[in-house]
């Protein structure tokens, strides 16, 4: 079959490069310069174009039986653009997948425009496991108001629904707010678990505990159950901005989500406010070692990164500090130069060794839990560090095993 | 000033001016508002609704002149120690000379910036390390009443960014307790305004905030962080506890109720920036150069100060009325009642010699829509005369039809009742008769931002320099409320050591009385 994917972004090369991989005729209307940051994205675009399944262009093919929109959410305007261009083409019969996580209403206005039936297929797909997640989806949904459009989406994405009927139809409304549903449900999850680790903290109870506990229940369920020093990435605080929007003006007033926002932004300084306490407000000149820049592992991504909030409120106090991250990028170095004062850059120090980082330093904060730092050396680290202090923004390590070994330990929530 | 030869021809010429009703005066000349109105940018004076004549503001600048006006101005700009009882200067202008400014005031400006942006960028930190959310700003007086009066007529300006700003002045702690009640002491920075730092109004309530930081702070040492002192005296702040990085100078040039101007101001810079801030002493620097430049004629300081005195000396008026039509001046005539009244409510001459003539007026005030419900029936048909000043604005931000039909409805409430002032209204039926014949002065200003703000206030402070000269008294010192706070330190110490004895029969027994109720409960 053939297929355009409007878009650049992971959302639209994994598309384009999964459905190549099930024997379609794909033109990947856009560019393919984000894939690096995604496992395994490079390899399966490669594979495909070398196969000659996958184009990658600026022009597309009007009479394509899918058209899949998989562009970044601020691209509405682009979009309808897309939706006009189709128009012209007058094929009824075809259908438009929107993957694109649009304001809601959007996909109602391209399927205006477009004179073309449209199916809402929201990407659920995590960054970091985009192709998984593609490939093995926990459900695709279906937001469509037209049978023969459904019939011709099941048809596409059939090689993915095969272990069980992963399928499921509703309106087109619906699918948009089932996406943004979702990523409300996981902030509010999280943010009352961060909420719980306050508790935690003053009744000498210990979050990490309590997540087992609550986690075995089979209607609550273990995941996104880790207290935190809050999350962070592109989409994930963008959509619940948008949704507590759309929530605000209908009935409700209570800005639960408001504080679900609000407690994720404050979390992201918790490691600050135990450095500072620790230190009764007195922490100019101090030296604090940070691991982990991106808001997860395995990313490049900083977008709304707890780490870069910790960031000014070190610096702003006087402290220096010394990075390392296992894959910092030149969006880290743009971002240095654009929210510090050269005062401040000059106290920032990007070392390429995760211990050498430790050296003279007064904490370590662990902010991001890369894989790599889950084994502590903890001779090296008290040899290196003028404080034994470890604030474990993602409460990685046991505690007992650190304070035997007279580390000073702060977890969240415990 | 009564010796001058101004004041004699002021005196023959208000005999015949008493006899004539105003409304005669605007139809004897249909365009008297030609001759008697000023502007400068931004700003409208209209004097037309005042008992003058050419001949009578012409002999108010003879007046002005025999008393050296003009060598006084350049006095109080040079910051000469014209405050002689108190041996200094009153340099209010220097701390808006936005051209030229002196070092050490630019010096402040920039820590006030630094601590401001600190504090709108989320980074001045309580002891928790949250960062700030409320300040509490702790002053009487003059470190009370102008960023009070300013930050409320200013709100809609006020930055996402900045924190809330409340203020608590009375030593009853009344305000404050309200406040403490319902604040986070964890994010909660008090910002202590006081010029000598002695103030036991400030110190009594700064201190009640501190030991309410020290019930909720893990350990003592952590509350420092949150308090500004904002004071001439550094040693006194350093001994009272507050770090050398939070304190925020002014000098002793710098009058209590002139100190809005000077980092006094700092809960307006959190309000409104440093932009907005700036602003304002731009709109008080201009009125500055438009008081220290322009010929007295077409000064509008000067007439304004100078009508006052007619009014007061030769009309015999005794009371003024400030009557802004706009609610966001809501405590602007609190603050005009401290300017006028702390600065020439006095009756003793430079010289030291007893004045033989009234100075300043009774001056009280109200927004004007409220006002119209509540005193104008005196200024109307009452038996007091009284001279008042309308303050309205002619541009509203909001753009609603319904906005502009308030402000219309607004506009023409003021002009209407500056008019049946001014006209009256004659009946048969004594209780539906109006005699008008009230004297006022409308101030016409472009809008309500920072800059015609800072214009309209630093016109009166100016308006009162004129009047001090003309009546021979200094304007900047206040020895007239010390005598109650020496009594109350008395007093005190009677309670503290519940003795009457040496008290006249009223104190002792309100005393008695008292301490019978605490008895009873």
């Amino acid at each position: 079959m053939k297929i355009n994917v409007f878009g650049d972004s992971i959302s639209a090369l994994v598309c384009a490069g999964c459905l190549a991989e099930t024997g379609n005729q794909v033109t990947l209307v856009g560019h393919r310069d984000n894939e690096r940051s995604e496992p395994g994205l490079a390899k399966l675009l490669d594979t495909q174009i070398d196969a000659g399944r996958l184009h990658v262009s600026n022009a597309f093919d009007i009479e394509a039986e899918y058209q899949i929109i998989a562009l970044n959410p601020d691209q509405c305007l682009e979009g309808k653009q897309i939706a006009l261009a189709l128009a012209e083409g007058n094929h009824p019969e075809r259908c438009i997948i929107i993957r694109a996580n649009f304001t809601m209403g959007t996909s109602q206005r391209i399927a205006k425009l477009a004179k073309i039936p449209c199916i809402v297929n929201p990407d659920f797909a995590s960054e970091g496991r985009a192709i998984q997640d593609f490939k093995r989806p926990d459900r695709i949904i279906i937001g469509c108001r037209n049978p023969l459009a459904q019939q011709q989406f099941k048809r596409l994405f059939a090689p993915f629904n095969r272990n069980r009927n992963v399928m499921i139809d509703m309106s087109p409304e619906s699918a948009e707010l089932t996406k943004y549903a979702t990523n409300a449900m996981l902030a509010t999850r999280i943010s009352l678990m961060n909420e719980l680790a306050l508790a935690s903290e003053s009744l000498g109870a210990d979050i990490e505990e309590v997540r087992q506990g609550i986690g075995l229940d089979k209607r609550i369920g273990p995941s996104y159950l880790y207290a935190g020093i809050g999350f962070g990435g592109t989409h994930f605080a963008k959509d619940l901005c948008r949704i507590h929007k759309i929530i605000n003006p209908s009935d409700s007033k209570e800005g639960l989500l408001e504080a679900v926002i609000r407690i994720n932004e404050q979390q992201k300084e918790a490691l600050f406010r135990k450095f500072w306490q620790h230190f009764n407000c007195h922490i100019e000149n101090k030296v604090v070692t940070l691991w982990g820049i991106s808001y997860k592992p395995n990313s490049t991504s900083i977008e709304g990164a707890p780490s870069l909030e910790l960031i000014k409120a070190f610096l702003n106090q006087g402290v220096t500090l010394q990075i390392f991250d296992p894959m910092l990028e030149v969006n880290f170095m743009i971002w240095l130069r654009e929210n510090l004062s050269l005062e401040q850059q000059k106290r920032v120090e990007i070392i390429s060794d995760m211990y050498e980082a430790t050296e003279n330093s007064d904490a370590l904060c662990v902010v991001t839990e890369w894989q790599a730092f889950l084994s502590l050396d903890l001779e090296q680290l008290k040899a290196n560090m003028n404080t034994p202090i470890i604030l474990d923004g993602r409460n990685l390590y046991d505690k007992a095993w650190l304070t035997d070994n007279q580390f000073i330990y702060y977890g969240i929530g415990r | 000033m009564i010796e001058t030869q101004a004041y004699s021809n002021l005196q023959r010429l208000s005999e015949t001016m008493q006899t004539q009703h105003l409304k005669e005066l605007f139809a004897q000349d249909p365009n008297r508002f030609d001759a008697f109105h000023l502007r400068m940018d931004g700003m409208l004076f209209d004097f037309s609704k005042q008992k003058v004549s050419t001949e009578v503001v012409d002999e108010l600048l003879n007046l002005a002149d025999e008393q050296q006006l003009e060598s006084w101005i350049k006095r109080l700009f040079d910051g000469d120690r014209i405050n002689h009882t108190e041996s200094r200067a009153a340099w209010h202008t220097a701390l808006r000379d936005v051209s030229e400014p002196r070092p050490e005031v630019a010096q402040q400006w920039r820590k006030l910036e630094s601590l401001v942006n600190q504090i709108h960028q989320k980074q001045f930190r309580g002891y928790s390390g949250k960062p700030i959310t409320d300040i509490i700003n702790i002053g009487v007086g003059g470190s009370d009443l102008g960023p009070l009066m300013v930050t409320h007529a200013l709100e809609q300006d006020r930055l996402a960014c900045a924190p809330e700003v409340h203020f608590v002045s009375t030593l009853d702690a009344r305000q404050l307790h309200t406040l403490l009640r319902h604040l986070d002491p964890a994010t909660t920075l008090f910002v202590i305004a006081s010029k000598s730092f002695t103030t036991i109004d400030t110190l009594s309530l700064a201190e009640t905030a501190k030991e309410w930081l020290l019930q909720h702070a893990p350990n003592p040492q952590v509350v420092v962080n949150h308090f500004v002192g904002i004071s001439t005296n550094p040693t006194k702040m350093t001994e009272w506890g507050i770090i050398p990085s939070q304190q925020l100078l002014f000098w002793d040039w710098v009058g209590g109720r002139f100190s809005l101007w000077s980092t006094i101001g700092f809960s307006i810079a959190v309000r409104l920036g440093m932009t907005g801030y700036n602003e304002m002493l731009a709109g008080a620097h201009a009125m500055d150069q438009h008081f220290k430049n322009t010929p007295f004629k077409q000064n509008i300081p000067v007439l304004l100060g100078l009508i006052g005195v007619w009014n007061t000396n030769f009309l015999n008026l005794s009371a003024q009325a400030i009557l802004p039509y706009d609610s966001r001046l809501k405590y602007f005539a609190s603050y005009l009642e401290q300017l006028e009244m702390e600065s020439n409510g006095k009756s003793t001459r430079r010289d030291g010699s007893p004045v033989e003539y009234r100075t300043c007026p009774i001056l009280w005030g109200e927004v004007g829509p409220n006002a119209q419900h509540a005193f104008y029936q005196l200024l109307h048909q009452g038996t007091e005369r009284v001279m008042s000043d309308f303050i309205l604005f002619s541009q509203w931000n909001s753009p609603s039809k319904r906005g502009s039909f308030h402000q219309n409805l607004n506009i023409a409430n003021c002009l209407a009742q500056s008019r049946a002032m001014m006209i009256g209204e004659s009946s048969e039926d004594r209780h539906k008769h109006y005699p008008g014949d009230q004297v006022s002065n409308t101030l016409l200003l472009k809008q309500l931002d920072a800059h015609h703000l800072g214009m309209l206030i630093a016109l009166y402070e100016h308006k009162v320099f004129v009047q001090s000269v003309i009546w021979d008294i200094n304007a900047f010192d206040q020895w007239g409320v010390e005598l109650g706070k020496k009594l109350a330190l008395n007093i005190l110490g009677h309670i503290e050591e519940k003795s009457v004895e040496g008290l006249d029969s009223s104190t002792a027994n309100l005393l008695k009385t008292i301490w019978k109720q605490h008895h009873e409960n």
